[in-house]
């Protein structure tokens, strides 16, 4: 299979269809940088699609969740080596995505005989004002990319995400409090997982449907005297 | 990718994999040591209150007046340090990147005895700097017992050889200790209010005018002098977790 170019490239191609038919029935994530720090929400079963995974570093994900826990438990290693051996501060989304997270995942990936991961990430790094705040999208194949609109979403078709991150950028201002934020992503969730309306002018106040899911939503606080800055949002 | 860790959560296991340890000192010749302390911790009415003065001396000289002894481990764990700086700060860092780890990857928080047997292991890892006299630490341990209802605050105390004890009371740490000892023991058998029943403001209190009086007795131990702002590491823990208490905080208390 490999011995050709042409089929290389096509093998390629099957494995890109195989991962995105794989993670079609995915439930989107979010990141949101705001002037309380950075949102992320996700809608699962518990513990399944937001995590922490440094004092400023959080990770949002869709895909299979034994592959999202390899993934987690990378970056959590990568991390604490990192902040051990050097020092917290030199934790930067930036070295962990292009120096440990990326390459691994190519290397994976490019491996005809071994299984992908079947995930799609968003990493979020919390900064000192909103504007040094990290959104970093990752994907199956180890490219990724810089969210430049302090928001971003992974959806399970990546066709949909900047519809979605057009509606939010202009629903969501920074000043948004987390919570009524939530609700914001909650209809732009309900759009890409079933499919309703994203409504315009003033937004419904009615709680959406969640088809018995969970809401996961944490916020890296910006204000706050803790080292660690992840803190889950209990739903309202 | 690397295999995973062979005990899940275990970040001293994961150092090793990575063929990386904790700094270990080799010393052949007693070099100057930067030691001497008052740390002490009691149970007073909201949870456990720790103190600690922040000089720090090498023999007669007087190296700094700025040392936090009093280090916030995790959200619900503080530890208390007396003995060779060097070995108690990196003893911290190490523990407290164990906890943070544990809690994040396990995505529970590691438990109150597994916490105090790490701090024990890290102390008798300690051991060869120990017998040399050259990297004694003997720390107090300060945690949260989240499997009481409702959660409860307990101190620990240590031999430098690792060998930990609850402290029913009260406990306190090097070279001021023996007269804190005395004064915590007087105020818990003949005071009113005993230790135990002391709200915040009389336990900052006690505690800054306790540290006063060993600083009397140990030169080696900071003392506290509000009309030259020189105050304490002063810290408690509750049910809710760890809270620092301000410099305008121990005035407001003393005045």
């Amino acid at each position: 299979m490999t011995e050709e170019p042409y089929r290389w490239l096509e093998a390629m191609g099957n494995r890109r269809e195989y991962v995105l038919n794989q993670v079609k029935g995915g439930s989107p994530v979010f990141a949101v940088s705001l002037e309380a720090g950075v949102l992320l929400l996700g809608v699962g079963s518990g513990q399944s699609k937001v995590f922490e995974i440094f004092d400023r570093h959080a990770l949002a994900g869709l895909g299979h969740p034994a592959d999202l826990e390899r993934v987690r438990q990378m970056l959590i290693d990568a991390a604490h080596l990192e902040a051990f051996t050097r020092a917290p501060e030199d934790v930067t989304l930036r070295r962990l995505v292009s120096f440990n997270l990326s390459p691994q995942i190519k290397t994976v990936f490019e491996q005809l005989f071994a299984p992908p991961f079947l995930v799609r990430l968003l990493l979020s790094e919390l900064g000192a004002t909103r504007d040094r705040d990290s959104l970093i999208k990752v994907q199956f194949d180890g490219t990724y990319s810089l969210a430049a609109r302090g928001l971003a979403v992974v959806a399970a078709d990546p066709a949909d995400e900047a519809a979605v991150e057009d509606w939010l950028t202009r629903h969501l201002p920074a000043t948004t409090e987390p919570g009524l934020a939530i609700d914001t992503l909650l209809l732009a969730w309900r759009h890409l997982a079933h499919g309703d309306e994203l409504p315009e002018g003033e937004l419904p106040t009615a709680k959406p449907d969640l088809a018995g899911l969970e809401i996961e939503a944490a916020l890296l606080r910006r204000s706050t005297m803790r080292v660690a800055r992840f803190e889950t949002i209990p739903a309202r | 990718m690397s295999p995973p860790p062979t005990i899940a959560g275990d970040f001293f296991a994961l150092l090793a994999q990575h063929r990386i340890s904790p700094p270990h000192v080799h010393a052949s010749a007693a070099p100057v040591e930067t030691q001497a302390t008052t740390v002490f911790a009691f149970h007073f009415a909201d949870g456990v209150f720790v103190a600690g003065d922040r000089r720090a001396t090498a023999g007669n000289v007087i190296v700094t007046e700025t040392v936090e002894k009093v280090i916030e481990l995790d959200s619900t764990s503080l530890l208390a340090i007396a003995g060779v700086p060097a070995t108690a700060f990196e003893m911290a860092r190490a523990l407290q990147t164990s906890f943070e780890y544990y809690r994040r990857s396990q995505l529970q928080a590691l438990s109150l005895p597994a916490k105090v047997r790490a701090l024990s292991r890290a102390l008798r890892d300690n051991l060869g700097l120990t017998l040399q006299g050259v990297g004694v630490v003997a720390p107090l341990f300060v945690g949260l017992d989240n499997t009481a209802l409702p959660a409860r605050p307990q101190i620990y105390f240590y031999d430098p050889l690792g060998a930990q004890f609850e402290a029913a009371d009260f406990s306190a740490s090097g070279s001021g200790s023996t007269t804190v000892r005395s004064i915590l023991a007087f105020q818990q058998r003949f005071g009113s209010p005993t230790p135990a029943r002391m709200t915040l403001r009389e336990a900052t209190r006690f505690a800054l005018q306790t540290l006063m009086v060993a600083a009397e007795f140990d030169s080696a131990t900071g003392g506290v002098a509000p009309e030259s702002a020189r105050f304490a590491t002063l810290k408690w823990l509750g049910q809710d977790g760890i809270r620092t208490l301000t410099v305008t905080e121990q005035a407001e208390a003393l005045s």
